[in-house]
């Protein structure tokens, strides 16, 4: 089929205002807008940047905003739009280092604020090797397990939009995933740092972050199940 | 690009579903109403201040575009209020609720209560006003 790829790009070092570049092009409709813009980069333009790694929708390196949604463009194929117009942008709220790249550290910043990896300074179990833990115990924060970092929900939330210092959804996330494990004992630390101005309370439940994840986090209801635990004092 | 920018560059380019559309009508409604209880507290205060220009403001009031401008009041009120209990009521009493197929319901649902709250309201409304500044249904 024939489309036409309308790109955001942005090379500081030439010197040019960001601008969008147009390019017709005849492609497969089974094909994925990454594999779109790989061929723009062999066929038309080997300055085009963005980032990508596994491209299977495992790494998280290609979210960007398709036809004005965020999405990982390794998981979307060119049919499921439903346009032969396709305009690909940077995520927004993070700064454009160039073209579709941004700079993730403020992004990353708010993640490791929620302190996201396992704390138990506990002696382990005598009567054995591990911590256990029930399935039904285990499941309470399956969901939130599943992030793999995009930030395709972060940089689709107004709130963070509007304001950097949120947290945002991902970090959120993250922290669920400790907070509701039963081996862990640093919920009050997390919940401290949710608790502040840039935690939790930003949140507008405007829904943006669950329609964009592409790992179908329940995103939003993970933030509320963490506002509930700030307002109730119990974990359940 | 600075916050407002790309705060105003999302709410009109990010093609959100329902909840965008609904956070943004929810921020225009909770604007307006605020913009209104501002300059009625003014207009208020101008009974103790200067009360010739109390009577000036309500006369203002009266007038058609004023009227059709309440009507929109209305909605403001009715909608932001409907939809700050439904937020409130999943966010802070039922976070397991929160799926995406109930939330795209609920907002539909929230929109149809504010209508069905608000048509009666302006056909009230826009009545009293033909029958007050054009005379009409014998006025």
């Amino acid at each position: 089929m024939q489309i036409k790829l309308k790109v955001f790009r942005y090379l500081p070092h030439t010197g040019k205002k960001p601008h969008y570049d147009t390019y017709e092009m005849e492609v497969d409709p089974n094909e994925r807008v990454l594999d779109v813009l790989e061929q723009v980069r062999a066929d038309s333009d080997p300055s085009l940047g963005y980032r990508r790694s596994c491209a299977h929708g495992v790494c998280g390196s290609d979210a960007m905003r398709i036809n004005g949604r965020n999405m990982l463009a390794c998981k979307v194929l060119v049919k499921d739009l439903n346009s032969t117009q396709i305009t690909v942008e940077p995520i927004l709220g993070l700064k454009v280092l160039r073209d579709l790249i941004v700079d993730m550290e403020p992004f990353f910043d708010h993640f490791r604020s929620v302190m996201p990896y396992f704390v138990n300074d506990d002696p382990i179990p005598e009567d054995g090797k591990e911590r256990l833990q029930s399935p039904a115990q285990r499941e309470r924060f399956d969901d939130t397990t599943k992030c793999i970092l995009c930030a395709a929900c972060t940089t689709s939330c107004p709130s963070f939009w509007a304001n950097g210092k949120y947290v945002g959804p991902a970090a959120i996330v993250n922290a669920h995933r400790f907070i509701f494990d039963s081996r862990d004992t640093a919920a009050a630390e997390r919940l401290e740092v949710l608790n502040e101005d840039s935690g939790v309370w930003r949140c507008r439940t405007a829904f943006n972050c669950t329609e964009a994840c592409p790992r179908d986090i329940e995103i939003t209801k993970a933030i509320a199940e963490v506002k509930q635990v700030i307002y109730s004092g119990k974990i359940e | 690009m600075s916050n407002l920018k790309t705060t105003l560059t999302g709410y009109a380019s990010y093609r959100g579903k329902e909840g965008h559309y609904s956070f943004i009508l929810h921020r225009i409604t909770g604007l307006g109403t605020a913009l209104f209880l501002i300059i009625h507290i003014l207009d208020t205060s101008f009974v103790y201040f200067f009360p010739d220009l109390y009577q000036h403001a309500i006369s203002l009031y009266r007038s058609t575009l004023f009227g059709i401008a309440e009507v929109g009041l209305v909605f403001c009120v009715f909608f932001h209020g409907v939809n700050g209990l439904r937020v409130a009521f999943f966010d802070l009493i039922a976070p397991r609720l929160w799926s995406v197929p109930k939330q795209r319901f609920s907002t539909k649902i929230t929109l149809l209560i504010t209508l069905l709250m608000w048509v009666p309201a302006s056909a009230i409304m826009l009545y009293n006003m033909l029958y007050h500044n054009f005379g009409w249904f014998g006025g």
